[in-house]
């Protein structure tokens, strides 16, 4: 589940938005949908944070939720500005990720948001 | 090899959310052309989740929106998704003012676009809009009908 507290003094600016991938494809099921606009949300703050700029405007998230082509902006934003950022704090190997999430996004969009937020989640480790 | 960093990333990216905003406006535009609204209406829904499960996604129902609304059908436009006519609305200021970014290089409405209380806002109407839409669909129809709307039958 979310946890909202910060864990660590360097990752004092970044808000804490830390879920199981797999619990953003079931309650995104449950909800139909609703949870993913939240996620829309908080997952744009945490990437504009980590980018240090806002990257993903909050309307664009909230339009992300409902609208397709939104929808596809915001993965391929998130997959061509924001991950790679996450990688560099992450020490992970950089890997362009806008493609794969762009044409995910299109079909199951559940399934772009958990690859999200399994990147996110390497913030807090 | 042909360079393609002639434009800065801050017009690629107003270029992008341009192309976004035609797309959104284009698609139904061209379904417009070739069925009328009322026949898309009981059509299978493309909508991935709606695929998948039977059930809406909070976006389902505009493309028939904006379909009604060219056609001129106001009050069914609105019918279809309460969102539909803001959508238009949104795409075309899109279109206006980072068409104006790219022009002249000036960065506009930045306070409005990044604000977090104007995305609240606009999320708690749409998600309260999409549960009493929700509702409304489960009451008014049945397990066999809301299963009808999936791929699987």
């Amino acid at each position: 589940m979310d946890q909202i507290e910060n864990q660590n003094p360097d990752q004092q600016s970044i808000p804490v938005f830390q879920n199981d991938p797999f619990m953003v494809l079931i309650l995104g099921l449950v909800t139909c949908g609703l949870y993913l606009i939240y996620w829309n949300i908080k997952a744009a703050q945490v990437m504009n944070a980590v980018s240090n700029r806002e990257v993903i405007s909050q309307p664009i998230a909230i339009f992300a939720g409902c609208c397709l082509p939104v929808n596809l902006y915001f993965y391929y934003l998130a997959g061509k500005e924001c991950l790679p950022e996450i990688y560099k704090r992450t020490g992970e190997p950089q890997k362009d990720q806008g493609t794969l999430l762009l044409v995910l996004g299109f079909f199951v969009p559940m399934v772009s948001a958990m690859i999200v937020q399994g990147d996110i989640n390497k913030l807090y480790k | 090899m042909i360079s393609t960093n002639y434009i800065s990333k801050q017009t690629y990216y107003n270029l992008l959310g341009i192309a976004g905003a035609i797309i959104t406006l284009a698609v139904p535009y061209y379904l417009h052309t070739l069925h009328t609204g009322v026949e898309m209406i009981g059509k299978q829904s493309l909508c991935p989740f709606k695929m998948l499960t039977g059930f809406p996604c909070p976006g389902c129902g505009i493309t028939k929106s904006l379909m009604f609304l060219f056609e001129g059908e106001w009050q069914e436009s609105v019918k279809q998704h309460l969102f539909g006519p803001f959508v238009v609305l949104f795409c075309f200021l899109v279109i206006i003012f980072l068409g104006i970014e790219i022009l002249t290089g000036k960065k506009l409405l930045r306070s409005w676009i990044y604000s977090v209380k104007l995305a609240y806002v606009l999320g708690t109407i749409l998600c309260i809009y999409h549960i009493v839409r929700l509702i409304v669909f489960i009451s008014s129809n049945n397990f066999s009908q809301i299963f009808k709307e999936s791929i699987w039958m």
